[in-house]
């Protein structure tokens, strides 16, 4: 291999080798490359592609968030009693949010106000988070027919594209312009790719840090909303699946574009090369657990090339 | 603002941590377009005096003056706002983010409304660009990520980074340190650059050589005090060498 290519395997071996996956099983698998299949991988994996992008940011800013799966559940099931409950849509999407966005902002303040590393204070968020997501729904799933305003969030259709594949490709629109191109989060990148510098250009690094986890939790109020209104159903534990699924897609990611680096279009395309992996083995007829010892190989392989990044988030205070 | 005087007075500056005292009645004054260096063996105390010039640690004791106004620091941004900026030792760069990046990192150039906070990539890059031709360094890609650059290189990065905060004072901790002959005398030349540009400075560095080699004046620390100054066209670096061993100035 020349030197030349080396940069170039780097940045994108790993979208190329999703791609070598996808000609596998379009070669392979029958309907695997029917609109439908695909369409509803695409679906299948927006709330984790959400939920993934919302790990991306707390790890830009070097923080860890384990809470999100369960604070997903949690403001899943806030919404989902609210409709229940006869409450309009815009009062239940908005708890549903302000649950998110509440959690992350506690994340944030135990962080950087109390000094818990991130990796045990979201840890704790996630069993408070979890705990309460019990005591709304008394262990019972809520479960109606809701009214289609809301619904129609996570089910219908737009140009023949369901609405939850447009919800994701927006969220991560907004989260690379937000990124890319504004001010606060050139600011988060700064943060997390050396706080002392940050600190010492005059930075404000604890807020910064605090918006990081934010974001974090208020991409689960987002996908919280959109599962509770494409399934017609909350539970207490609905997004507990997610948490190594999403963690996978965002290591995945760093593998990618930003070697080493979460970065959003990684993110996403590690959510969809986990789909389509899954996919294609259920379409060729392998067990499920098959899916689950892959995601475990992936979380390896990648963990392994991206060691230094997640360190840091995961043992610096 | 007063104009005559020295730009920068320390009185009786202290700082403890506990019952270890890290610096202790330190006084002395800086004149405008100064190039003055601070040196001392390990322990006495440099690297504190920075960190409170620097707003990165409050003082104990004493009083700062800048333009003859007492002033206090409750953060490196503080500094900044005053027009006191500091390159570290590591920099205190992000290598994986580019030069223009790096120049603009706390004081971004925003385009469209305000509120929106969009940046301005365009003109960072080419305001980096002409920070960076202050230096001789020209021809570099504003885009290309620090940790491609040569030690020389990244101290202008920084340097530029100082000069747009349009800061009147820079501190330049071990700025030789960890770098070639050839990218010392870089560095050397930058100091120059900086001085004919009206801005002073003050280098703090073990390496004699360099300090009597840029300076005009040398304030010699010994275990947290100050122990003398002395002008360095007075010294040779052996001797500079001696009195930080032997504490006496003579």
């Amino acid at each position: 291999m020349t030197a030349a290519w080396k940069p170039f395997l780097a940045r994108y071996g790993t979208a190329l080798a999703a791609l070598v996956l996808f000609v596998f099983f379009a070669a392979t698998a029958r309907n695997f490359l029917a609109a439908g299949n695909l369409l509803g991988i695409a679906k299948h994996i927006s709330h984790i592609a959400i939920l993934g992008i919302g790990f991306s940011i707390a790890l830009i800013v070097a923080e860890l968030d384990l809470s999100f799966a369960n604070v997903c559940s949690l403001a899943a099931v806030t919404t989902g009693v609210l409709i229940h409950g006869g409450h309009g849509t815009w009062l239940a999407v908005s708890a549903g949010l302000a649950v998110g966005l509440g959690f992350g902002l506690v994340n944030g303040l135990v962080v950087t106000v109390l000094k818990v590393p991130s990796l045990i204070a979201t840890l704790a968020v996630a069993a408070i988070a979890n705990g309460l997501a019990f005591f709304v729904t008394d262990g019972v799933s809520v479960v109606g027919r809701w009214p289609v305003g809301f619904t129609a969030l996570g089910r219908g259709d737009l140009f023949a594209i369901p609405a939850l594949v447009w919800w994701m490709v927006a969220v991560a629109g907004v989260a690379v312009l937000f990124l890319k191109q504004t001010r606060n989060g050139f600011r988060l990148v700064c943060t997390g790719e050396n706080v002392e510098a940050a600190r010492l250009a005059g930075l404000p690094v604890r807020r910064l840090k605090v918006l990081g986890l934010l974001l974090s939790g208020g991409a689960a109020g987002v996908a919280a909303v959109l599962l509770t209104a494409s399934l017609s159903s909350a539970a207490a534990n609905m997004a507990g699946d997610f948490l190594l699924t999403a963690i996978a897609a965002v290591m995945l990611g760093m593998t990618m574009f930003e070697p080493g680096h979460a970065n959003i279009p990684g993110t996403l395309v590690g959510a969809l090369t986990i789909g389509m992996l899954g996919n294609g083995l259920v379409l060729l007829g392998a067990p499920y657990y098959v899916q689950d010892i892959c995601l475990g190989f992936i979380i390896i392989g990648s963990v392994a090339v991206s060691a230094s990044v997640l360190t840091r988030a995961a043992f610096d205070v | 603002m007063a104009l005559v005087g020295p730009l920068l007075e320390l009185r009786g500056i202290g700082k403890s941590y506990g019952p270890v005292t890290a610096l202790e009645g330190v006084d002395f004054d800086i004149g405008r377009r100064e190039v003055i260096g601070i040196c001392g063996d390990n322990g006495a105390g440099k690297s504190t005096l920075i960190r409170i010039l620097s707003g990165a640690e409050q003082p104990s004791g004493g009083e700062i003056r800048v333009n003859s106004e007492a002033i206090s620091f409750r953060s490196p941004a503080d500094a900044l706002a005053r027009g006191i900026a500091t390159t570290y030792q590591d920099l205190a760069l992000a290598p994986r983010l580019s030069i223009a990046q790096n120049v603009f990192m706390g004081g971004e150039l925003l385009r469209g409304p305000k509120f929106l906070g969009m940046l301005d990539h365009r003109r960072m890059r080419d305001e980096a660009a002409l920070y960076l031709d202050r230096f001789g360094f020209a021809d570099i890609d504003m885009g290309r990520p620090v940790s491609d650059l040569s030690g020389g290189q990244r101290q202008a990065v920084a340097l530029a980074r100082a000069l747009r905060w349009k800061a009147r004072i820079v501190i330049m901790d071990e700025p030789t340190a960890a770098l070639g002959v050839a990218e010392s005398r870089q560095v050397l030349e930058l100091i120059r650059r900086l001085r004919s540009e009206g801005v002073t400075v003050i280098v703090v560095s073990h390496d004699m050589d360099d300090l009597v080699a840029v300076t005009t004046r040398v304030v010699i620390l010994k275990k947290g005090r100050k122990v003398g100054e002395i002008e360095t066209a007075r010294v040779t670096s052996g001797r500079l060498g001696e009195m930080i061993m032997s504490g006496v100035v003579a």
